[in-house]
């Protein structure tokens, strides 16, 4: 059995169960006392461990091995949850994050022992049996519970009744007979062994496999009962026999068997041929009888355990498990290439649109025109589907921010706590993807910068804990996301200074500067460089990045903040990258399209009605001033002879500014799909891409944001 | 038939051979992933001067170069017989380049190609590979990634 095929599964797995086991473990950080919670991270643990045993990573395994003891510990009411124990989970949880990397990169769990982790879980857990022993005189030592599991097959099997010798009873036939003796022969000693496997496994062909693999060492497996296409397939209950001929003692090859975790017991011994040859002559009856009843007795037993194991820890099992029967992993290249058939589609069914109101003279036809309705409903609902396909909730990323903000907590020696709503967001795979490097610099930033230290905050009347909100939500096409402190805002003041200082600006522009402006010299790339400034300012590191990053994905961030009440960031983001909707404009002989998010309105307005302030051109509607952007100015393109007396105006919105666009025509809505522009061509950043009308035409992207 | 046998026995390369204005060119067939007639070129404002537009190119969209403008040369002049020869290039992706005529294809061995002339300070010669000799005529081959690479400083 090759295990590399398992790895992405297993790697995907790890990752859910190791970002289980971080929410749990945070959970238990405050309620100490959540038996559900408990349960919850024991299981996750012991899944863990079973999935790295199986893959064959020791390390990883006898890590987890370790951590769940001291989960037992905790559910058994032996220790008590405190921080140092709650620390140390974290670093197991580093340390299994680290193997898990390490998988994922070279398909090996590296050579990390991490005996540091693992001995301070094992002093944890002597110290609290200690401790134990001394409260309570007659309660056992704690840390032998798990070693029972793995006691000598011969205790177990004294202990449970039900384990039986189920070789000693086997029936063979004469080829596998004439095997033994045969092996006999040879020298070698033929083994016969049963392996009962505990009840809770979930991979039983996987432990025989593992177990074969461990005996294969000493010697050749001459008999499998059931036979090992039945075991590989896991047609078994919760044992197996198989005949082992080797030239080494039993005693050596039992405990590597019982090496194999979840095992619960190896029952062997050795056996003769003419062991079998008597039987022979007892009644076949009987014979046959006894090895099917225990069998059949053993079956329900342990079934019921897990049962009444699932039932007894409470409703949480199945929010714990995710429900993987209904899902399939897909590639996302895969619906990349989807969601590129789904646009030609779109294009095509756009030009038969066309087509037939162009021409409409030939194609009067009623039932023509119906199918291309037809046609354009089940594109747009296809295109929805896919859309949906690729749309994840953000959770995953934003649930690792928890931690971080712990972490952090503990390093700055604040105490600050993060509320994060809107995890089941849905944003396209390819945004969520990139969207939590620039959320993780904003929630640092306001841990780091943002929130005063617990005594300024006692000063100002503030709670001494600092908060940090994570707020997602759908809004119209975009996705919002806020991150807000209550820490002390941006020091608009010392900002301005400063930048006059570097030189970034002059001390006449810092007089004329809106505060938004002032709080925009934080997104430039060379303020945030220097050191001095944000030591000063508390804000900047990096924040030219964070901009960047959301820029290229279509996004743009925004601040607003007030001095000593804290700051918000937000951050807004297409739903879909691919295909949006869009009002097709035509200036002179050339079609351009605005995304219709950011249009306000459109507004007719006459040449008079153009004023001047400082030399450029605004327009005064409904008691505000906006400026005028000629379009045919910016795009190179020939300025007409004779402006007219009207001019169509585009109103587009940038967070709170406005612009008017001066187009000369408007041709009407349209759903386009954005294709790139290819890397030769550096155009201005104005264009963000084009898209292929109807007749095959090609229309530009305005990016209006570049124009503010 | 000698020939061909003596032929086949070296590494030879395959060339498309194209006409801007009196010279001829010779484009590696590696690179050439299709040739097609003129079309609809869509400005792109604030591109490089050399670059056309984009096309529509069965709903892919391509960027479309002009060689002329991007060697110095007088701009192109649309004719029937022009074409854009599209050019697939790993990792940047693909290009059109204007040419005024697609002539044939030629097979050169590396001991019909010579090395360019060094000491030219022609600025269109550093886009060129090598010289071949075909039938007695002259090909300019063209060094690709040099023809769709950014000049250092504009």
């Amino acid at each position: 059995m090759d295990v590399s095929q398992y790895l992405e599964i297993f790697s995907d797995e790890t990752g859910e169960h190791l970002q289980n086991l971080s929410d749990c473990i945070m959970v238990l950080e405050k309620e100490p006392d959540n038996k559900d919670t408990i349960n919850e991270i024991f299981r996750a643990a012991h899944s863990l461990k079973g999935m790295a045993g199986t893959m064959g990573f020791k390390r990883m395994q006898h890590l987890t091995h370790d951590m769940e003891n001291v989960f037992q510990e905790v559910r058994g009411d032996k220790i008590s949850v405190n921080s140092k124990m709650i620390d140390l989970l974290f670093e197991c949880l580093d340390a299994l994050d680290k193997y898990l990397e390490n998988v994922k990169e070279t398909s090996d769990e590296g050579t990390e022992d991490n005996e540091a982790i693992i001995n301070e879980l094992n002093d944890f857990i002597a110290q609290a049996s200690g401790e134990a022993a001394a409260a309570a005189a007659p309660a056992p030592a704690p840390a032998a519970e798990p070693a029972k599991v793995e006691a000598p097959a011969a205790d177990s099997a004294n202990e449970s009744g039900e384990k039986e010798k189920k070789f000693l009873k086997v029936e063979l036939n004469d080829a596998e007979k004439r095997g033994i003796k045969a092996a006999e022969e040879a020298g070698n000693k033929v083994y016969g062994f049963t392996v009962y496997i505990h009840p809770d496994c979930l991979l039983k062909a996987a432990r025989a496999f593992l177990v074969f693999k461990a005996v294969e060492d000493f010697g050749e497996i001459i008999i499998y009962r059931p036979s090992s296409q039945d075991i590989e397939d896991e047609k078994f209950e919760l044992d197996f026999t198989f005949f082992l001929s080797s030239p080494e003692e039993l005693d050596k090859i039992t405990p590597a068997t019982m090496a194999v975790s979840e095992i619960d017991a190896v029952l062997a011994e050795e056996v003769k041929s003419s062991d079998f040859e008597k039987k022979e002559e007892a009644p076949a009856a009987t014979e046959a009888a006894a090895p099917a009843a225990p069998a059949k007795k053993a079956a329900p037993e342990p079934a019921k355990k897990p049962a009444s194991a699932a039932s007894s820890t409470g409703k949480k099992q199945t929010a714990s498990k995710p429900v993987t029967s209904r899902t399939v992993r897909v590639d996302i290249e895969k619906l990349d290439a989807l969601m590129n058939q789904v646009s030609e589609l779109i294009i095509a069914k756009n030009s038969l649109v066309s087509i037939s109101t162009t021409e409409g003279g030939n194609f009067e036809n009623q039932t023509f025109h119906e199918q291309i309705e037809y046609l354009e409903r089940i594109t747009t609902s296809l295109h929805e589907s896919v859309m949906k396909v690729r749309m994840v909730p953000i959770e995953s990323v934003v649930n690792k921010f928890p931690r971080m903000i712990r972490d952090l907590s503990r390093k700055l020696d604040k105490s600050m706590e993060l509320y994060m709503s809107g995890e089941d967001t849905e944003l396209d795979r390819t945004v969520v993807d990139q969207i939590g490097d620039p959320l993780q610099h904003l929630l640092r930033n306001s841990a780091d910068h943002g929130l005063e230290s617990a005594e300024v905050r006692r000063q100002r009347g503030k709670p001494e804990k600092g908060s940090i909100y994570l707020n997602a939500f759908q809004e119209g096409n975009n996705v919002i996301i806020e991150v807000r402190d209550d820490g002390n805002g941006i020091d608009t003041e010392a900002v301005k200074e400063k930048a006059v200082e570097r030189g970034v600006i002059t001390p006449d522009q810092a007089e004329s500067m809106s505060q938004k402006e002032i709080i925009n010299l934080l997104f430039m790339p060379s303020f945030s460089m220097a050191k001095k400034i944000t030591d000063i300012s508390g804000r900047g590191v990096g924040l030219d990045v964070v901009r960047s990053n959301i820029e290229a994905l279509g996004g743009d961030v925004e601040v607003n903040s007030k001095l000593g009440e804290g700051s918000k960031f937000t951050v807004r983001l297409p739903l879909t990258l691919a295909i949006i909707q869009a009002l097709m404009v035509e200036i002179r002989d050339e079609k351009y399209a605005i995304a219709l998010g950011s249009i306000q309105t459109i507004e007719d307005i006459s040449v008079n009605e153009i004023r001047y302030v400082e030399a450029k051109e605004v327009i005064h509607i409904r008691g505000i001033v906006i400026p005028i952007i000629r379009l045919d100015k910016i795009l190179d393109i020939e300025p007409l002879e004779e402006e007219p007396e009207n001019l169509t105006v585009v109103i587009v919105k940038k967070g709170d500014s406005q612009a008017g666009l001066v187009v000369d025509n408007l041709m009407g809505q349209q759903e386009i799909v954005i294709k790139s522009l290819g890397k030769f061509i550096k155009a201005n950043k104005i264009i963000s891409g084009a898209t292929i009308l109807g007749d095959g035409e090609m229309a530009l992207i305005l990016d209006v944001n570049t124009l503010f | 038939m000698d020939n061909a046998v003596d032929v086949s026995e070296k590494i030879t390369k395959q060339y498309i051979v194209v006409k801007i204005g009196s010279e001829q060119y010779g484009l590696d067939i590696r690179y050439i992933d299709n040739i097609v007639r003129m079309m609809t070129i869509t400005r792109v404002p604030k591109a490089q001067p050399y670059f056309k537009g984009i096309i529509n190119l069965r709903g892919e969209v391509v960027p479309v170069m002009s060689i002329r403008l991007k060697m110095q040369l007088k701009d192109d002049e649309f004719t029937d017989a022009s074409r854009i020869i599209i050019l697939k290039i790993e990792e940047q992706g693909t290009i059109g380049i204007i040419v005024d005529e697609v002539k044939e294809v030629v097979e050169l061995s590396a001991d019909e190609i010579e090395r360019p002339a060094q000491n030219s300070k022609n600025a269109k010669n550093s886009f060129i590979s090598g010289i071949g000799k075909h039938n007695d005529e002259l090909v300019s081959l063209f060094d690709i990634n040099a023809v769709v690479d950014e000049p250092e400083s504009v």
